[in-house]
C-alpha cells in the first residue's frame, strides 16, 4: 500500500476515533463514569495503540442499560430505533440518526455491489425474525443500488422457494443454515436448477465451513459471498468478500478493528487468531468502543488482490465465548432459562438447552425433565406449559424452537 | 498538506486545546467551526507560530512546523488572516501589500510579487481604486479584502482565515466568500475558522465541530450543514418547543 494513502487512512481514522471518544464522553454517562473510575481522558488516547486504554464494551452492557441508556444523541435525533433479540431477558436497542441510516446504507450498497449485484438483479431476503433488522438494512442497501428487492418476511421454505423460483430471483441473501436447508429441499424435490435464476448467494449471520461453502456452490450452482455483521446493535455488512473471496473487507472509514486475547483482552498483532472487537468511527447515535463482538477472527496482512487497501478479516468458526448461534441469531443459555423460569414459575433442575442442527431445518431445543412440579394427569395441561415456554422464546428469539418434557432418565446429569 | 496530530495548546497552565488531530489536503477548503473560545483561533496561532506552547505535531508538507517561527512558517508557505484583519491603518493599501510580500521580496523574487499583486487587485478591484488611500479609511469589507490581499502577497500554498466574515453586512460576507472559493479554485488550500458557521459550511469541503478545546465531529460540509446537532447548536435552529418532551 502506497505510504501517503496508508498515512491518509490512518489519520482520517484517528481523526473519526478521537471525535468519537469525546462525543460519547460528553454525552453517555455509561461512558463517563467508566473513564473516570479508571482516571482514564479521551485525550490520552493519542495512537490506534492507545485504544487500549479504554475498557472493553460487552452484551451485558447493552443490556444494563436498556433501553436507550447508551445513546448519544437526544431522542429527537434518532430517527430509527430497532429491537434485536439480547442475550438477556432485555433486547438490545440501536437508535440510528439520519446520518448513521445513510452511511449503513451506502456501507451495505458498496458490500452489495463487491458481489455484482447491481440494478439487473431480483434480489430476495429470507433471514429469520431475529435477524429482521438486518433484513431492513439489506433492503436499503440493496435498493440504492437500483436492485429489485423481496423483502424480508416470514415464509415457508415451500412458499420462499417458490417465491425464489417464479419471481427468477438472481440473489438471495440468508443465513448459511437456512441456505443448506434451502439446498436439501431443492434437492429432495428434484427441481430442475434450470428454472431457477439463483446466482449469488450472500450468507450471512454466521461463519460458514469451506466444505458447506463448497456443498451450497455445487448443489445451487451458485457463488457464494460471506458478510459479516452484529445482530445486537447496528447492523450488517460491516464486513465483506471481494470477488477475490480472500477474507473479510472491514469497512474501516467506519470501523477499527482489533484481535484481542479472549481470556485477557489484551491485543493480538496481526495473523494471530482472536476474539474480534470493534470500535466505531462515525456511528452518531450508539457508538461503540471496543465492543467484544465473541467472534473469532484474524487480521489478514497485505494489501487483497483486487486493489483495495481495506483492512481484511478472516472470520474464523466458533466463538469466544459461551453463546449459540442458530441461524445468525445469538442466544445465552441464561436468557433461555429465565424464560423457561418465567414461564414455569421456578427453574426445573434437569434440562438441555441446544441447537439441534441434526433435523432438516436447524432449531432450539430444549429438554426439561419432568417432575411433580412439571407434571399433571391431563396431558392438555402439559402440553399447554411446553407451549408457553416454546412461544416466549419464539417471541424473544425469533428462531425456531422445540421443547420437549423428557423422562428423567433421559439425563445423564443435571446439566445443560 | 497539513496534518496535526494530538496538538494541545497551552496559555500558562490552561490547556486550551485538550488533543486535537486534523487535516487539510492539498486544494481543499476546511472550515473549523464551534463557539467562542472552543478553540479554534488557537489552533490557528500554533499553526502559524504565533503560539509557541504546544505539544503534538504539526506537519505541513510533511515536515514538522515545530520551532518555527512566524516568518519562517510564512516562508514555508503559509499566511494567517488574522482576526481583526490587523492592517496598518496610517498606511496606504499599496504600502499594506507591499510589506506583505516582505519575505518574498527579501529572497529577491521583487517581479513574482508584482505578479501577485496584479492578481490581487483582480481579485478585489475596489483595492486598486483606493490604491493610495490610508488603509484606516477603508470600510471594514474593504479592510478584510486588505488583510486577505496582504496575506496572498506571501504567495502561500496554505492560506489561514480567522473569521474573516466577522463584523461584516452581509452583502459584503457574500463577497468575502467568493473572493475565498475563487482562490480554492485556483488552487490555493484554505483553513478557515468561522463564527459563521452556515456560510463556512456553505462554501468549505469538510468541516471539524469544536468544543471546549476538543473536536466532536468531522465531516463533509454538506453534511455537518445538514446536521441536527450542528443545527441546533451553530446554525441557529431552535428544537426546544418541538422536542424536549420527547427526552
Amino acid at each position: 500500500m502506497p505510504s501517503a494513502e496508508f498515512d491518509d487512512r490512518a489519520q482520517r481514522q484517528l481523526e473519526r476515533l478521537q471525535s468519537t471518544l469525546n462525543r460519547a464522553f460528553r454525552s453517555v454517562p455509561f461512558h463517563q463514569e467508566r473513564l473516570r473510575r479508571n482516571g482514564i481522558r479521551p485525550e490520552q488516547v493519542e495512537s490506534m495503540a492507545d485504544l487500549a486504554l479504554m475498557p472493553f464494551m460487552t452484551r451485558r452492557h447493552l443490556a444494563e442499560n436498556y433501553p436507550y441508556g447508551l445513546f448519544a444523541v437526544p431522542l429527537r435525533d434518532i430517527v430509527r430505533i430497532h429491537t434485536a433479540p439480547g442475550t438477556t431477558l432485555n433486547p438490545s436497542v440501536s437508535g440510528y440518526t439520519a446520518q448513521d441510516l445513510r452511511h449503513w446504507t451506502a456501507m451495505v450498497s458498496e458490500s452489495l455491489a463487491a458481489a455484482g449485484v447491481g440494478e439487473e438483479d431480483i434480489l430476495q431476503i429470507s433471514l429469520d425474525p431475529g435477524l429482521n433488522d438486518w433484513g431492513r438494512d439489506y433492503k436499503l442497501g440493496a435498493e440504492a443500488l437500483g436492485a429489485s428487492v423481496i423483502p424480508n418476511s416470514l415464509l415457508s421454505l415451500e412458499k420462499q422457494l417458490m417465491v425464489l423460483r417464479d419471481y427468477r430471483t438472481t440473489t438471495l441473501i440468508t443465513t448459511p443454515a437456512y441456505a443448506v436447508q434451502l439446498a436439501d429441499h431443492v434437492n429432495a424435490l428434484s427441481i430442475d436448477l434450470n428454472r431457477l435464476a439463483l446466482k449469488t448467494l450472500i450468507l450471512v449471520g454466521e461463519p460458514v465451513p469451506p466444505e458447506v461453502r463448497r456443498r451450497l456452490e455445487d448443489e445451487l450452482q451458485v457463488v457464494t459471498w460471506l458478510h459479516y455483521g452484529l445482530s445486537e446493535v447496528p447492523g450488517p455488512a460491516l464486513a465483506y468478500e471481494c470477488p477475490q473471496h480472500a477474507g473479510l473487507h472491514v469497512h474501516d472509514e467506519h470501523f477499527l478493528i482489533e484481535i484481542v486475547e479472549p481470556d485477557t483482552g489484551r491485543p493480538l498483532p496481526p495473523g494471530a487468531e482472536g476474539e474480534l472487537v470493534l470500535t466505531s468511527l462515525t456511528i452518531r447515535a450508539m457508538p461503540l468502543i471496543r465492543f467484544r463482538t465473541g467472534d473469532r477472527a484474524r487480521r489478514l496482512e497485505g494489501p487483497c488482490d483486487c486493489g483495495k487497501s481495506a483492512e481484511r478479516i478472516a472470520w474464523l468458526t466458533g466463538r469466544t465465548d459461551n453463546l449459540m448461534v442458530l441461524r445468525g441469531v445469538k442466544i445465552d443459555r441464561g436468557q433461555v432459562m429465565a424464560q423457561i423460569r418465567a414461564a414455569l414459575g421456578f427453574e426445573p433442575d434437569l434440562y438441555r438447552i441446544f441447537v439441534n442442527t441434526e433435523t432438516h431445518r436447524s432449531l432450539l431445543e430444549v429438554w426439561i425433565g419432568v417432575d411433580d412440579r412439571i407434571f399433571s394427569d391431563e396431558i392438555k395441561m402439559l402440553e399447554k406449559r411446553m407451549a408457553d415456554i416454546g412461544r416466549r422464546l419464539y417471541e424473544s428469539l425469533g428462531v425456531p424452537v422445540t421443547v420437549r418434557l423428557k423422562e428423567r432418565d433421559t439425563f445423564a446429569g443435571a446439566g445443560q | 498538506m497539513l496534518r496535526i496530530r494530538n496538538l494541545k495548546c497551552f496559555y500558562g497552565g490552561i490547556m486550551a486545546i485538550k488533543g486535537v488531530s486534523l487535516s487539510v489536503r492539498s486544494g481543499e477548503m476546511v472550515c473549523l467551526i464551534g463557539a467562542n473560545g472552543a478553540g479554534k483561533s488557537t489552533l490557528l496561532a500554533a499553526v502559524s507560530g504565533l503560539l509557541a506552547t504546544w505539544k503534538g505535531d504539526i506537519d505541513f508538507k510533511e515536515r514538522p512546523l515545530k520551532g518555527l517561527d512566524p516568518p519562517a512558517i510564512v516562508a514555508r508557505g503559509i499566511s494567517l488572516v488574522p482576526e481583526g484583519r490587523l492592517i496598518f491603518p496610517t498606511l496606504s493599501v499599496m504600502d499594506n501589500l507591499h510589506l506583505g510580500a516582505y519575505t518574498l521580496c527579501r529572497r529577491g523574487r521583487r517581479s513574482e510579487a508584482d505578479e501577485i499583486l496584479e492578481s490581487v487587485l483582480a481579485l478585489f478591484p475596489v483595492l486598486a481604486e483606493r490604491r493610495h488611500q490610508a488603509a484606516g479609511t477603508l470600510s471594514g469589507g474593504e479592510q478584510q479584502m486588505l488583510a486577505i490581499g496582504r496575506a496572498l502577497m506571501a504567495k502561500p500554498v496554505l492560506l489561514l482565515l480567522d473569521e474573516p466574515s466577522m463584523g461584516l453586512a452581509p452583502m459584503l460576507v457574500e463577497k468575502i466568500l467568493a473572493a475565498l472559493v475563487a482562490l480554492r479554485e485556483q488552487g490555493l488550500t484554505l483553513l478557515l475558522v468561522e463564527q459563521n458557521a452556515r456560510a463556512a459550511l456553505s462554501i468549505a469541503d469538510r468541516g471539524y465541530v469544536f468544543e471546549t478545546g476538543t473536536i466532536v465531529l468531522e465531516g463533509p460540509a454538506a453534511d455537518l450543514l445538514d446536521d441536527v446537532e450542528v443545527k441546533r447548536a451553530y446554525l441557529g435552529k431552535d428544537y426546544a418547543g418541538f422536542t424536549e418532551g420527547r427526552q
